[in-house]
């Protein structure tokens, strides 16, 4: 009698025959999400190859993709970390720790010698792609990398860089930063090796330490060497730190093992236990039934599974569409006369906004930064000008660019971000108790109480729940952003995406756009599961109801009104009788509020700080980037810029180690945090004593309690 | 204000035979939790007992470098962030001192002492709190005995801190092992010794609050009040991001450190005892019918004090990740802050890490309305106090 054990996982399928318990098939296929259609190739292949006969030989599944293709070929399902113990305690007696990373997912087996036998403890995540496969293969792909080239990449004796281990889309974009700062390649995937590793560690031990022996599985164990040495660099450092012992005559490496047939594991698992079972209880059913699934089933099937559509009923949408499809806001058709202006310097985007005496939009602005701020001041101010603004009263800056640019450009009000959102949108919306912000890479929530900002969530930790997601989707479909609504609205129904991480999210989409789902219905999903990513997954917000009852949304994100529309869904169903509003300037409501903040705070006899047009378009400044100017605060070593530029009265930097004289100002840029702002040791003397003056002159008083009370 | 602890508990002072004892006995306290409130009594009543107070060693300050050092592998299974770190705390007592200690002391605090303790209902401590050091303790035991590898002793009792009897009672019983011949009384008399020094410290934070507050208001200058737990000064889980705000010049005061002198707790509750509407300067039961928790008693005291007092222009209130003793705190808390018009800012769900551009953002906030409204609102609160109705109508209308 023949076995077969068949593994569907997140993206391979792989398969053994077992003939009288011995191995005499094997093969693996990377499935694209075409999982059932994969299967079936590879039982054709069984049948043909390795003589599996139907209703004469036995199937068993396993694997996360089994529990819909089981039904269809008679076998039994094996829970997949019960078919990987029970091959690794068939094989490898001696073996204390096992971890299996797959495409989607990793897990840890404790094995603990107990006097009933071997006790097991299993630790498993699929939540989030930080620590799996994915998050490697991703990267590995933006640098260029062939699967080949990443397969014999090392670990071992290369320098190591930071890479966030915590989301896959964010290890992305630091592998591309690392990128652009001139770091190789082969640097930066070993620093992957050492996140994911690193990442397994962490969240999948709780508490036990992996002894020897070691079996590592699953396809990137196998795949990846560097990810082996990773391995057996920490492990054998683990072992020598809790002075663990290994078996005489060995080394750390030695008690690391990554079998030949590390793949098939789970496969091998779940035909020795189904082989124990009777035969005729787990008979091969034959191709008929899963031929018919994968023809007709499986779009049938799609249609029990969806939900309505975003657009509810046709009245629904009429109604949402009379009250949200607002013209936005009229500028004048030329600008005239002194006006407020505020600019709003993004990490992605720059955005400004003019206004009259009497706080009426005369022009606006928005545009990507090309990433040096003195270029996009440049670059803004011009298209200003083009706009008709000719002479400015008062200028507002807020946003990352303010601190850089607010003494260059000779700013009236520099104001930090939340002031600035908060005063555009109380100036539409006085009775307002929270803002949701969602640009390209953020999201920001705004709580405001007795006219101010009583708290402020920003998520750019996880990449779950921003805008950039829609436009990447928007773009595979080839839909022009400013169409994605009406395309959404046109769906009558689509299936139900996830709510979490980014990575995971596109494969799902991928997945359901297998079962048929056309791509207006995904477009519509996936906007309809961006409010739970937003408010519960990146907000962290349970309760709805305890933030208000007037909702503002705005950023960029919120121009789309398939968002919008999947906004006041959701809040009104968390909050009933929430009202919920776009800012009409919903992209600048920054830069707005910075210019109301200018206009306000302006007093009739005040003279502008602005430098003027002239001088802006004249800006001289130099770069330096070289080995100086990279930041030594921590291990990141960002690359920063040191950009002087001229000014009338700057102040220089005598003391630093690129000096420059009187008569220029520093910016940095390039730092990934606030304390690359300060250039060095000399710069954050100078700076500490004058905290600690102020810190002198201002008690804490648990400052007593940290210096004094544990003595 | 001096909470009476026991009767004449000093007055007999039978002299144990100490001859059996370790002069030389050091003993590890982990920085952890409650210990932010209460670490001189500890340290008092250790040295009252005979040990040496340079001997008397806590671990310290939770950070990122301990927690990675110390705890790695061991970590308690926990969603509350300051229990999970305890770990790290043991794991340096355990191997991370040049000079090794002899007992690791962690005591399950089931009950606090507390200023408020006969104006509500009890002083308990977080049931996770409580059961905090055994779960840590399960990491250092579940792969062999860490303990007895390091040669430490473990001594962890439960303790009902606001019960000195049953506390003596609990301490003897659990230390006898350690300080052969101890008695029930010698217990007592070094309890007493304890809060003697911990009232004496606590007396002194309560002081310069007292001044700063005073100073204040007379330059009519705004001041910061921070409400969290005591573990929230720990620079490891509170990330210090007062300290940010006092950096832009505004002096903190800690809700653990409010001054307590009858004479200012009349100007600012009196007319609401005379009344009627509070039973006492320290009544909370109009506002927090449960008051079963002695820490959350305290904040929601506190934030009474903060909504009334006229030199805090803006409380800046803590949590940490999903705790589920401050959950129903947070509105209460608000709605007494913002009823006499004080600024509200709140930094929840903090966790292991700092939340740098976030705090730097919003530090930035705080310190923007600060610099526009302190004046005003100061203004009000103290026209609110003297009851001059008048001035708060005017300052109420130019916040329109």
């Amino acid at each position: 009698m023949r076995i077969a054990g068949l593994d569907i996982g997140s993206t391979t399928v792989k398969a053994v025959v077992l003939q009288d318990g011995v191995g005499v098939w094997r093969q693996y296929m990377r499935h694209n999400t075409r999982q059932a259609e994969t299967a079936r190739d590879l039982l054709q292949a069984m049948e043909d190859e390795a003589g599996l006969t139907p209703e004469q030989d036995v199937i068993a599944l396993t694997g996360s993709g089994s529990g819909t293709i089981a039904p269809f070929l008679g076998g039994a399902q094996v829970q997949e970390v019960v078919a990987v113990s029970a091959a690794v305690e068939a094989l490898h007696p001696d073996v204390r720790f096992v971890s299996e990373i797959g495409g989607e997912d990793m897990k840890t087996i404790f094995f603990t010698p107990t006097e009933a036998g071997k006790a097991k403890q299993v630790y498993m995540q699929s939540a989030c792609s930080g620590g799996t496969g994915a998050f490697i293969e991703k990267s590995a792909r933006k640098l260029g990398i062939s699967g080949d080239e990443l397969n014999e990449m090392s670990y071992d004796g290369v320098t190591l860089h930071k890479v966030s281990a915590k989301c896959g889309i964010f290890a992305e974009a630091d592998a591309n930063s690392l990128l652009k700062a001139g770091v190789p390649k082969e640097e930066i995937i070993a620093s992957l090796f050492e996140a994911v590793v690193q990442q397994n560690l962490a969240t999948l031990t709780k508490g036990n330490t992996p002894l020897p022996s070691v079996l590592l599985l699953g396809g990137p164990n196998m795949f990846f060497k560097g990810l082996r040495e990773a391995w057996a660099h920490h492990l054998a450092k683990l072992w020598e730190d809790k002075g663990t012992e290994l078996p005489e005559q060995t080394s750390a490496t030695d008690c690391i093992h990554t079998p030949e047939d590390a793949l098939y594991y789970a496969c091998l698992g779940c035909a020795q236990i189904v082989g124990r079972e009777k035969a005729e209880d787990n008979l091969y059913a034959g191709l008929e039934k899963l031929d018919w699934w994968i023809t007709e089933g499986q779009i049938e099937s799609k249609a029990r599974e969806g939900r309505g559509g975003l657009k509810g009923s046709e009245r629904d949408l009429v109604v949402f569409r009379a009250a949200f499809e607002q013209p936005g806001v009229s500028e004048s058709a030329k600008a005239s006369g002194p006006l407020f202006v505020g600019c709003d310097f993004g990490s992605t985007t720059v955005k400004a906004v003019a206004l009259s005496e009497d706080g009426d939009v005369e022009a606006s602005v928005y545009r990507q930064s090309i990433g040096n701020p003195i270029e996009d001041a440049k670059a803004i101010f011009a298209a200003l000008r083009e706009k008709g603004v000719a002479s400015i009263r008062g200028l507002g800056i807020t946003g990352y660019g303010k601190d850089l640019l607010k003494d260059i450009l000779g700013a009236d009000e520099p104001v930090v971000e939340t002031v600035a959102h908060a005063a555009g949108a109380m100036h539409v919306f006085p009775d307002a108790d929270a803002i949701c912000d969602v640009g390209g890479c953020d999201v920001k929530i705004m709580l405001l109480r007795q006219g101010t900002v009583s708290d402020f969530r920003l998520n750019s930790q996880c990449s779950s729940g921003n805008g950039a997601f829609l436009q990447g989707v928007a773009e595979r479909y080839g839909v022009d952003l400013d169409d994605y609504a009406d395309r959404a609205f046109e769906a009558e129904a689509m299936p139900d995406l996830m709510m979490g991480c980014g990575v995971f999210l596109q494969s799902d989409i991928v997945n359901q756009q297998r079962k048929g789902w056309k791509s207006e219905e995904i477009m519509a999903a996936l906007a309809s599961v961006l409010p739970l990513n937003v408010w519960v997954y990146a907000g962290q917000f349970q309760n709805l109801r305890s933030i208000g009852r007037k909702f503002v949304l705005q950023g960029g994100t919120h121009r789309n009104l398939a968002v919008v529309k999947a906004q006041v869904d959701f809040i009104r169903d968390k909050v009933p009788g929430a009202e919920v509003v776009v800012h009409p300037m919903s992209g600048e409501a920054g830069a707005f509020g910075a210019a109301l903040l200018a206009l306000q705070n302006h007093t009739p006899d005040q003279q502008s700080n602005f430098i003027g047009f002239e001088r802006v378009s004249a800006l001289e400044y130099h770069t330096t980037t070289n080995d100086i100017t990279t930041c030594r605060w921590c291990a990141v070593n960002c690359k920063r810029a040191f950009i002087d530029v001229k000014v009338p009265d700057g102040r220089g930097r005598p003391k630093s180690k690129v000096p420059v004289g009187e008569g220029w100002e520093r910016v940095i840029t390039g730092n990934s945090c606030s304390r690359g702002l300060i250039e060095d040791a000399v710069e954050y003397r100078d700076r500490l004593a004058e905290i600690t003056e102020a810190k002198n002159a201002h008690p804490n008083t648990a400052e007593r309690i940290r210096e004094d009370a544990f003595r | 204000m001096r909470i009476p602890i026991l009767r004449n508990a000093s007055a007999k002072t039978p002299s144990a035979d100490r001859s059996d004892r370790n002069p030389d006995l050091r003993v590890g306290i982990p920085r952890i939790l409650n210990q932010w409130s209460t670490p001189r009594f500890w340290t008092a009543f250790f040295e009252e007992l005979g040990v040496k107070r340079r001997n008397v060693v806590y671990s310290s300050a939770t950070s990122d470098a301990q927690q990675k050092q110390y705890s790695q592998g061991r970590g308690a299974v926990d969603c509350c962030y300051p229990v999970k770190c305890i770990s790290g705390h043991y794991g340096e007592l355990l191997t991370g001192l040049k000079k090794p200690v002899d007992v690791l002391f962690s005591p399950k605090v089931v009950s606090l002492r507390s200023f408020l303790g006969s104006h509500v209902v009890d002083c308990l401590g977080c049931p996770r709190v409580m059961a905090g050091p055994e779960s840590a303790r399960g990491g250092f035991v579940r792969e062999g005995d860490s303990f007895a590898a390091s040669g430490v002793r473990y001594v962890s009792p439960v303790v009902n801190m606001s019960e000195p009897m049953l506390l003596a009672r609990q301490l003897t019983k659990a230390l006898e092992p350690v300080f052969p011949g101890l008695s029930h009384d010698e217990t007592l008399r070094a309890i007493e010794m304890g809060w003697r020094e911990q009232d004496d410290f606590d007396a002194e934070s309560r002081e310069v609050a007292h001044e700063v507050l005073e100073r204040c208001e007379r330059e009519s200058r705004p001041a910061i009040l921070a409400l969290g737990r005591p573990y929230h000064m720990d620079p490891g889980i509170g990330h210090e991001i007062e300290n940010e705000l006092q950096a832009c010049g505004y002096p903190v005061i800690w809700g653990q450190h409010l001054p307590l002198d009858t004479q200012l707790l009349d100007r600012l509750f009196g007319k609401d005892i005379r009344d009627g509407s509070l039973a006492s300067h320290f009544d909370i039961s109009d506002v927090w019918k449960s008051s079963y928790s002695a820490n959350t008693n305290e904040l929601i005291w506190a934030a009474r004090f903060g909504a009334r007092h006229p030199a805090i222009a803006a409380a800046v209130r803590f949590s940490s990740y999903e705790c589920g003793m401050d959950q129903p705190t947070y509105t209460p808390v608000q709605k007494i802050l913002e009823a006499r018009g004080t600024l509200f800012f709140s930094f929840q769900d903090l966790d292991a890490t700092k939340p740098s551009g976030s705090v730097r953002i919003r530090t930035e906030t705080i310190s923007y309305y600060l610099e526009r409204h302190s004046k005003r609102i100061m203004d009000r609160k103290r026209a609110l106090l003297s009851g001059d109705a008048e001035k708060v109508r005017v300052l109420s209308e130019s916040d329109e």
